[in-house]
């Protein structure tokens, strides 16, 4: 079998495919790419299947030696990627032989890159997926970051043709990001000075922030009476206002539940375009209602179906 | 006590929303959530994807892309009016033995000044009870439980610890839980089962579920040990009724 060598690893490099389903409600997360679309198109420039496993790389790439030919992709965050020392293009299929050298570097712009290879990264499916949840020592490459050293079997290479995003349609990280939210489900625990606030901003993306959220600051969130509710299920983006009144987004690797009041819940097509603000960047919230969401996200998927030349 | 005349449909982002019946920490109305996702299951609607059950409400995370928000709303409210606890299947006993104090139970002791009774009448009192597990999560396969009798309620710890080691039985409040994995808590230590409630290589990783009813049985260190070393070898498994 095929296998990939992790040379180096970066702080944290995770193996990721689509998630896995079914286990939320015995407090097991989906897991994921963080940023999803980045993560699709990557699998998709090297023709795998969208439930293939890539690696997800975090602020600094891996060195990955390649023992065999194939197509890879590189997309997310500009890690500034190199194939022998030579600079190597991104958001496109690329061939890489026996004995070459990947390196990812530091992220320029956003936080996480993602490396699918063909034939994907064929790790043990845990529970349904390939996914990695480092907190529950679950999937993944024994359930946790990769280290220098590690070798991933790799599925056999499809034939497939390099394909590329045209660069008009290459997201652009940085600068204020503006994200869809609807309101609720405990929105009438605010006041509306509370909400205005909320829906102002700007709000800055602080350091502590992972996979299981997004830490904010910015505009103080008022409550109407306290911060406690009785305890229920938290969804995929929803946004926490704790104590302190500063909003914590929930991500992949999130708690299945909890007691704080949730204000809103950012839609699903722009929670990777929070995955990408760096530590200082800036954030703001922009209301829309279920109806509009749902042909917002209508309009974002047929996008991202034809951003791969 | 608070259950909504009709269930509020709260929105959740564009891809979830939350049944909410009620508002209070209460068997009955857990049950009607619990009766509730259970119909919904056996509906098997298309663009339904997982649902996450707690105290007083249902999350149910969809695809508005094969079926409105109209249609699932719809769906729910008619279901709502048949959930009631009569429509789910019996409740499984589980029993799981438990070392009270000691290192295990690290704070036994104090919780039992705290509310003014011997550590060993307080343990006796808490392996007495009959537990119900309203739903799991948080961390994975963490039990949400009441059952204790009033007297052991307590408030929660003052400062958190960050580190509760996996197995500990811990209450704060009116509630008990079990920690599966390593994780900060603010609930008092009474005690350690050696049962795994989490084992991520297991082909069934969780071992408690919404609806169960729990039941600890006090064992002394020895027995924990050998306990401990059946579950490290894969010999365990603990005894489940109904």
């Amino acid at each position: 079998m095929s296998i990939l060598i992790i040379q180096d690893a970066g702080p944290l490099t995770t193996i990721q495919d689509l998630g896995r389903f079914g286990y939320l409600r015995v407090g097991i997360p989906t897991s994921g790419p963080m940023d999803h679309d980045a993560f699709l198109v990557a699998n998709r420039l090297v023709g795998s299947p969208d439930t293939a496993a890539a690696l997800e790389c975090t602020l600094i790439g891996p060195r990955v030696e390649f023992t065999d030919e194939r197509l890879v992709a590189i997309t997310g965050a500009d890690m500034a990627p190199t194939v022998n020392g030579g600079a190597a293009p991104t958001w496109q299929g690329l061939r890489v032989k026996a004995g070459d050298v990947l390196r990812l570097g530091p992220a320029k712009s956003g936080v996480r890159a993602y490396l699918a290879v063909g034939g994907g990264i064929e790790t043990p499916l845990v529970l349904g997926s390939r996914s990695t949840y480092v907190r529950g020592r679950l999937g993944g490459l024994e359930g946790r970051a990769l280290r220098r050293g590690d070798r991933l079997p790799v599925g056999s290479v499809p034939a497939a043709r390099p394909r590329r995003v045209h660069p008009d349609r290459v997201p652009v990280y940085g600068g204020d990001v503006t994200v869809a939210v609807v309101l609720g489900p405990q929105d009438d625990r605010f006041t509306a000075a509370g909400i205005a606030a909320f829906l102002e901003g700007p709000y800055e993306m602080l350091p502590q922030s992972d996979r299981m959220g997004a830490r904010l600051k910015g505009p103080f969130i008022e409550h109407t009476r306290g911060h406690d509710i009785v305890s229920d299920g938290i969804a995929m983006g929803a946004i926490q206002v704790i104590g302190e009144g500063q909003p914590i987004v929930l991500l992949a690797d999130r708690q299945s539940a909890g007691g704080y009041t949730k204000i809103g819940t950012v839609c699903s097509f722009d929670i990777g375009r929070i995955a990408q603000v760096k530590p200082g960047g800036r954030l703001r919230f922009h209301r829309v209602t279920v109806a509009e969401a749902h042909a917002m996200l209508r309009d974002r998927r047929r996008a991202l179906d034809g951003t791969i030349e | 006590m608070t259950i909504w005349p009709q269930p509020r449909l709260l929105p959740c982002g564009d891809r979830a929303l939350s049944v909410e019946l009620g508002d209070e920490v209460n068997r009955e109305l857990n049950a009607r959530v619990l009766a509730l996702e259970y119909l919904l299951q056996q509906k098997h609607l298309p663009g339904v994807g997982e649902t996450v059950p707690s105290y007083r409400a249902l999350l149910v995370y969809y695809d508005p892309l094969v079926v409105s928000h109209e249609a699932l709303c719809a769906t729910l409210r008619e279901l709502w009016a048949r959930a009631r606890p009569e429509v789910l299947p019996p409740a499984r006993t589980v029993e799981l033995p438990c070392c009270y104090g000691g290192e295990l139970g690290f704070e036994l002791e104090a919780a039992a000044q705290k509310i003014g009774l011997s550590p060993d009448e307080m343990a006796r009192l808490h392996a007495e009870a009959d537990y119900y597990v309203y739903f799991v999560g948080f961390t994975p396969g963490l039990p949400y439980m009441t059952g204790m009798p009033d007297r052991l309620t307590i408030p929660r710890l003052t400062n958190p610890r960050t580190k509760t080691p996996p197995g500990s039985v811990a209450i704060g409040g009116v509630q008990c839980c079990i920690y599966p994995i390593e994780s900060p808590g603010g609930f008092w230590v009474l005690g350690r089962t050696p049962v795994r409630l989490y084992d991520p290589i297991a082909p069934d990783p969780i071992l408690l579920r919404a609806g169960d009813h729990v039941r600890f049985r006090a064992i002394d260190r020895a027995e924990y040990e050998s306990i401990a070393a059946s579950v490290e070898a894969g010999r365990y498994t603990p005894r489940i009724a109904g």
